[in-house]
């Protein structure tokens, strides 16, 4: 494949991330962050953001285990993941983490282990999806070809 | 009709007036010379606050703490917009707002917050901010105030 279909693979690809709602604008913002000085700025933030992630879903699963639920610890671990995903972009799983809040506050274990399943769900999506991203970008870079700036206006 | 993505200020087509089209997205050509400070203790969320402050046209500096913040104000460093988080490891975002107040800070202060808390707009508002945003800090409601900071 050539350098020019890659790129356009790439572009169809990350737009129809945007068009599913998996992403959303804040993730533009992360690309325009990238430049010559910052040139894997994308995915360092990212991967801090799966990593991040990773922790505070093993966290909540860790405390929604226990003989008594402390659901104030986990409402905190759930505002956390918000606050990250939302700097990302990762608006799905963002709004799994609204939902989530809800059970948390009417202390409602069974909701918040759904709940929590739904989150997991939206945050091995994205990851797999950024991933692939990632991959279709060095792609590019191998062949020798440069990664397209993303379109304001699809 | 191609969608706008949700949350994204529309691209202007031409370079007239204070819009510049930088890279596509409407970020704002300052006259003043901006100074941020922004005081979160979450890294993925300092570092990408940081970085968007910055495509802004705002020199910022980014803290852990609200400590920190008040420390790097003791020493002299004046801002023109900070913007504290409500969560912070001992000292709070409104304590921090607060003790900033007391310094005879007079700058522009926004409280942040991922996600909402009963109490805590009122808590930030009594501690003397401007304004109390929700997470991520985005151009779309940050332009507008640095707008106002530049006249």
């Amino acid at each position: 494949m050539e350098v020019g279909q890659m790129q356009r693979r790439l572009a169809e690809y990350t737009k129809s991330l945007f068009m599913e709602g998996i992403l959303d604008a804040q993730f533009l913002q992360l690309q325009q962050l990238q430049d010559e000085s910052n040139p894997d700025f994308v995915v360092e933030v990212v991967t801090l953001f799966f990593d991040d992630s990773e922790k505070l879903l093993n966290d909540i699963a860790r405390a929604l285990d226990q003989q008594c639920v402390d659901f104030k610890k986990i409402d905190a671990h759930v505002h956390q993941l918000k606050g990250s995903s939302s700097s990302v972009g990762a608006q799905r799983v963002k709004n799994a983490c609204v939902a989530f809040r809800n059970f948390c506050e009417e202390q409602n274990a069974e909701g918040s282990l759904r709940c929590l399943q739904q989150v997991k769900q939206e945050y091995n999506l994205v990851k797999n999806k950024l991933e692939t991203l990632f991959r279709l970008e060095q792609q590019i870079v191998a062949a020798g070809g440069s990664v397209p700036m993303i379109e304001s206006s699809f | 009709m191609t969608p706008a993505i949700e949350g994204m200020a529309p691209a202007v087509e031409s370079s007239e007036g204070s819009n510049k089209m930088s890279k596509g997205y409407q970020y704002p050509s300052l006259k003043k010379k901006l100074r941020g400070l922004v005081v979160d203790n979450a890294e993925l969320c300092r570092i990408v606050e940081k970085g968007i402050m910055g495509l802004c046209g705002v020199e910022t500096q980014a803290v852990e703490t609200g400590e920190a913040a008040v420390e790097l104000i003791a020493s002299g460093a004046t801002f023109d917009l900070i913007v504290i988080d409500r969560f912070l490891p001992s000292m709070t975002g409104p304590q921090t707002a607060r003790k900033m107040r007391e310094m005879g800070v007079e700058s522009k202060i926004i409280g942040l917050f991922a996600s909402y808390f009963e109490g805590d707009e009122e808590e930030f508002v009594a501690a003397g901010v401007d304004d109390f945003k929700e997470k991520p800090l985005s151009p779309n409601w940050l332009v507008p105030i640095l707008r106002e900071l530049d006249n």
